[in-house]
């Protein structure tokens, strides 16, 4: 398949390689040209506007940072939206606000260009294992035609509903995952505080009933004090603003989740946002 | 003093009635045209536009809802910068954010026009009373000038600093209200709960170290279920969600204004925007194995 590829990131890195060794004709667009220099070199097509992007690719694929930049990209000047043939799809794997991916899911609509929201969990360790957890925000025909190309992707693929609905779910993992962290760092905390070897604590607790990816995985982080990212902790403290921001507007409360919002808050004050979330230790540690 | 009135809703209503009463010559327009008829009736001008109020007077000021609202009325077509002449003074007065405040001041300045914030304390009683606690931000000259506005509606007035920082002591005042009728809210229900009267607790808790103006007003509300807006849950909900996305911009953690924001929340999904903030009450009843009606 002819597929279009922006945001050549920590995850989109990873990903472009696995779509090109499973045969797809790729071509890329990147803010910075130079981040795109190692596939030029390679032979990868570089346009020069996402416009130009959309206009050579059946799908094109984005995953960037922001709710503003999946905007810009799409309709902002020398757009995707101005390139694409009708009949084409942007499939949208970054985290942003549900609000968003359903108003440009709308304005694709009544140009006859699909819409994708599929942001994925996993981290860069799914990016290049292939492993990542997929949820998407999609009509149902729209999802069949890019299946295969979340197939080379990820492993679990789930159609959560309509556009938009994608990015629901992603805001549950985020909320359920962060509060983890949370805990956890509470937990090391206390064992810290009665001096007790937090190695044996995360050691016992993996095998029973607190057991969990996050425990096993930012546990190890934090026993071993390695605050070096793995996820930059401000893209955790962006997506909580989106989802608080929902639950307020939507009238649901979150008692947990908007306290571990402020416990995000402190880290980016204290200057760790480039830090990984376990920084949520330091945070206890005043 | 030649001022005009833009917003004449719950509060701005009664303090636009307060500089005419001060005898100041009052221009007013309002999006709702029926909420014009009783300052039109007390002798205010008659506009069409936000442009013509600002044709027609030395100084402007706004109460509306929200941030949007106050660009629309002053930068947007036919607002307040296009009927502005030279020096013209815009004060807004309503709650929005500090950052909105600041940029909005910037675009005005460009436009020739010194912007003021001015955000109030006080509610619909203080409104009507003249008794606001008033929160300027913006240059002092210009505050100088728009003093005897102030004292028609309002008692204290205090220049807090430049531009948006009127604002920023809004979100303060807004911070220890809204956990203070939390506070409240859960003291009164847990003396119910635990089968104690509210009231002797509220009367002998006004002696003490907890009393406040919060436990004495909003908790007599409470103790009268007597949940008629005053201040509207939905609107004190907008104040706090404007606090927290100020703490999350600058790195800041407020985690008793978070869980007081959850409880807001908590009303609005249970269809009690429209009630007073004091419903709260209802909400921590409903939560605590009560019907909260």
């Amino acid at each position: 398949m002819k597929i279009g590829f922006i945001g050549l990131g920590v995850m989109g890195g990873p990903m472009v390689g696995h779509l090109r060794a499973a045969g797809h004709d790729l071509a890329v667009w990147a803010r910075r040209p130079e981040s795109a220099a190692a596939l030029v070199a390679e032979g990868v097509p570089l346009c020069a506007t996402p416009s130009e992007l959309a206009a050579r690719s059946e799908v094109v694929i984005t995953i960037v940072t922001a709710s503003a930049d999946v905007e810009a990209l799409a309709f902002g000047p020398n757009g995707l939206a101005a390139g694409f043939a009708p009949g084409g799809i942007h499939l949208d794997m970054s985290t942003i606000a549900p609000a968003t991916a359903r108003s440009l899911a709308a304005r694709y609509a009544e140009r006859g260009i699909g819409w994708v929201d599929a942001p994925v969990s996993g981290g860069g360790q799914g990016a290049r294992d292939a492993t990542l957890a997929i949820m998407a925000g999609a009509e149902a025909a729209t999802l069949a035609r890019v299946r295969p190309l979340l197939g080379v992707l990820g492993k679990r693929i789930v159609h959560i509903g309509p556009p938009g609905a994608g990015q629901v779910a992603k805001a549950c993992n985020q909320m359920i995952m962060v509060s983890a962290i949370q805990a956890c760092a509470e937990a090391f905390r206390l064992a810290g505080a009665h001096g007790v070897d937090k190695a044996a604590v995360l050691r016992a607790l993996a095998g029973g009933s607190a057991g969990s990816r996050v425990l096993e995985v930012m546990g190890a982080k934090m026993v071993e004090r390695d605050f070096a990212a793995g996820v930059e902790a401000r893209l955790h403290h962006k997506d909580f603003a989106i989802l608080m921001e929902e639950a307020a507007r939507l009238g649901a409360p979150l008692p947990v989740a908007a306290q571990v919002w402020q416990q995000l808050d402190a880290l980016m004050g204290a200057g760790w946002g480039r830090d990984d979330t376990a920084s949520l230790l330091r945070v206890l540690e005043g | 003093m030649d001022v005009g009135f833009i917003g004449l809703g719950l509060m701005g209503r009664p303090m636009a009635l307060n500089l005419l009463k001060a005898g100041h010559r009052v221009q007013v327009w309002s999006r709702r045209r029926e909420s014009m008829q009783p300052l039109l009736e007390a002798g205010a001008g008659d506009c069409a536009s936000a442009a013509e109020v600002a044709r027609r007077a030395a100084v402007t000021i706004s109460m509306v809802a929200d941030a949007p609202d106050v660009e629309q009325v002053t930068l947007g077509p036919d607002g307040v910068a296009d009927g502005a002449a030279p020096g013209h003074i815009h004060i807004d007065m309503s709650t929005i954010a500090p950052a909105a405040a600041q940029s909005i001041a910037a675009r005005l300045s460009a436009r020739g026009v010194l912007a003021l914030d001015a955000p109030v304390s006080g509610g619909e009683p203080g409104a009507i009373a003249g008794t606001l606690t008033i929160m300027v931000g913006g240059e002092a000259d210009a505050c100088a000038r728009v003093q005897p506005l102030f004292e028609a509606m309002g008692k204290s007035i205090t220049r807090i600093g430049e531009a948006g920082a009127g604002q920023v002591a809004k979100a303060c005042n807004q911070i220890i209200t809204g956990v203070g009728v939390a506070a409240v809210a859960e003291a009164l229900n847990f003396a119910s709960k635990s089968g104690v009267d509210g009231a002797k607790v509220r009367e002998a808790l006004l002696g003490g170290f907890a009393y406040s103006r919060i436990l004495e007003n909003h908790g007599q509300r409470m103790l009268e279920r007597n949940f008629k807006p005053g201040f509207k849950a939905w609107m004190h909900q907008k104040d706090v969600r404007i606090v927290m996305g100020e703490a999350h911009r600058l790195g800041v953690a407020l985690p008793t204004a978070a869980a007081t924001a959850q409880l807001f929340n908590g009303m609005i999904g249970c269809g009690m925007g429209e009630d007073d903030s004091v419903a709260m009450l209802k909400l921590l009843e409903r939560m605590s194995g009560g019907l909260g009606e």
